[in-house]
C-alpha cells in the first residue's frame, strides 16, 4: 500500500511538471507570435544613437554603465552582500585542504599560467567599452588567480599571497570609487552615475581613454567582483 | 515555433522537477541553476535577430542584435552566481549542524 502511495506521489510531481511545461509552451508561442511584428523603440535607438551619446563602441557596456548604471551599483552590492553573509556565515578558525597533493608539473604549469591570466584580465577590464569583456569578466579572469593557487598549492599559501583582509580592502575600494565615481556627475552639474550628459565630455569613440566614466567605472567593478568571488571560493573552501 | 525555444522550456522543467523531487540538498542547488541557465537562454532568445552581428559597433554593421538582453543577461550571471554561493553556504552550515543533507531526516530532527 505505501509503496502504491510512493508511486502515485512520483506521477503526481511528473504530470505537475509535464503541465507546467504545457504552460510554458503556449505562453512562449504566443511571445514569439508577438515578438515578430513588434517594433523596439528602445534598442533601435541605443543602436543608432548610442555611440554617440555614450561613447563606447561596445554597446553593452554602454547600456550596463551609462543607461542603466544604477541597475549595475545594485548587481554590485549583491556581490558584496553575497561576500559579506559567506564571511559570516562559514566562520573560520583553521584553514586546511584535505589532502590533495600535486605532481610538480602541474604546479609549474600553474606557476607559467598565471602571468597571462593576469595581462588578460587587465586587457579585458581596461578595454571594456571597445571590445568584448567588460567589468565583471575582467573580475572573473583576476579572481581565477587566487582560486588557482588555492586549488594547486593551498589555501594557507593563497592567502599568504593574498591577505583577506587585503581582499577585504581591494573589494572595499571597488565599491566606494563606484559609488564617488557617480558622485562625480553630481559635482559636475549633471544626476548620479550620469557619463555621457556630464560636461566633461565622451572623447572620440574608439579610443581607450574615451566614453566618459566608463572605463573607470569597469575597473571599480572589476576590482570588486575579483576580490569578492576570491573572498567567496576561500571562504566555501576552508573548514574547521 | 523554433527549437530553442522547446529547449529552454525542456531546461527548465528539468530543473524543477530537479527540485521538487530529489532529497539531497545540492542536487536541489544544482536544480536552481538548471532552472538559471535556461533563464539565460532564453534571454539570449529574446534579443536575437537572424544574422545579427554582436552589438560592437567598430565599424558600420548593419544587423546588430539587441543589446538589452545581454546586459540583462550579465545582471543574471552575477546574481545567479551570488545566489548560488550563499545557498551553498547555508548548506555547509546545515551539514555541520545535523550531519546529514537529506532533507527528510533534517525534517525529522527538528527541535
Amino acid at each position: 500500500m505505501s509503496r502504491l502511495n510512493e508511486r502515485f506521489k512520483k506521477l503526481y510531481k511528473i504530470g505537475l511538471v509535464i503541465t507546467f511545461a504545457i504552460f510554458l509552451f503556449f505562453l512562449f508561442y504566443d511571445i514569439h507570435n508577438l515578438d515578430s511584428d513588434g517594433k523596439r523603440y528602445l534598442s533601435e535607438h541605443y543602436i543608432s544613437e548610442g555611440v554617440q551619446e555614450t561613447g563606447a563602441t561596445n554597446l553593452v557596456a554602454s547600456v550596463l554603465y551609462d543607461y542603466r548604471a544604477f541597475d549595475t551599483l545594485g548587481e554590485a552590492t549583491v556581490i558584496l552582500t553575497a561576500a559579506t553573509i559567506l564571511a559570516f556565515l562559514v566562520p573560520i578558525t583553521k584553514a586546511t585542504m584535505f589532502g590533495t597533493t600535486f605532481k610538480s608539473i602541474v604546479n609549474q604549469t600553474i606557476t607559467l599560467i598565471i602571468p597571462f591570466l593576469a595581462v588578460l584580465g587587465a586587457y579585458l577590464l581596461l578595454f571594456g567599452h571597445l571590445s568584448p569583456g567588460g567589468g565583471f569578466v575582467g573580475g572573473v579572469v583576476l579572481s581565477v588567480i587566487p582560486i588557482l593557487l588555492t586549488i594547486t598549492y593551498s589555501v594557507d599559501f593563497s592567502e599568504y599571497i593574498f591577505k583577506p583582509a587585503q581582499k577585504k580592502l581591494v573589494e572595499n575600494i571597488g565599491a566606494i570609487g563606484f559609488v564617488l565615481l557617480g558622485l562625480l556627475g553630481v559635482f559636475t552639474g549633471s544626476n548620479f552615475l550620469a557619463s555621457g550628459q556630464a560636461p566633461f565630455g565622451t572623447g572620440s569613440a574608439g579610443e581607450v581613454f574615451s566614453a566618459g566614466l566608463i572605463p573607470y567605472l569597469n575597473l571599480m567593478i572589476g576590482l570588486k567582483v575579483g576580490a569578492g568571488l576570491a573572498i567567496i571560493f576561500n571562504s566555501l573552501i576552508k573548514e574547521k | 515555433m523554433e527549437i530553442p525555444y522547446v529547449v529552454v522550456i525542456i531546461l527548465f522543467c528539468l530543473g524543477m522537477y530537479t527540485i521538487i523531487t530529489k532529497k539531497n540538498l545540492i542536487k536541489i542547488v544544482i536544480g536552481f541553476t538548471i532552472v538559471e541557465s535556461s533563464l539565460i537562454l532564453l534571454l539570449m532568445l529574446v534579443g536575437y535577430k537572424p544574422d545579427g552581428t554582436a552589438p560592437i559597433l567598430d565599424k558600420g554593421y548593419e544587423i546588430v542584435v539587441d543589446p538589452i538582453p545581454q546586459a540583462l543577461a550579465l545582471t543574471t550571471i552575477v546574481i545567479g552566481g551570488s545566489v548560488t554561493a550563499v545557498m551553498l553556504a547555508v548548506v555547509i552550515k546545515i551539514h555541520k549542524r545535523y550531519r546529514t543533507l537529506n532533507i527528510d531526516e533534517i525534517r525529522k530532527l527538528r527541535g
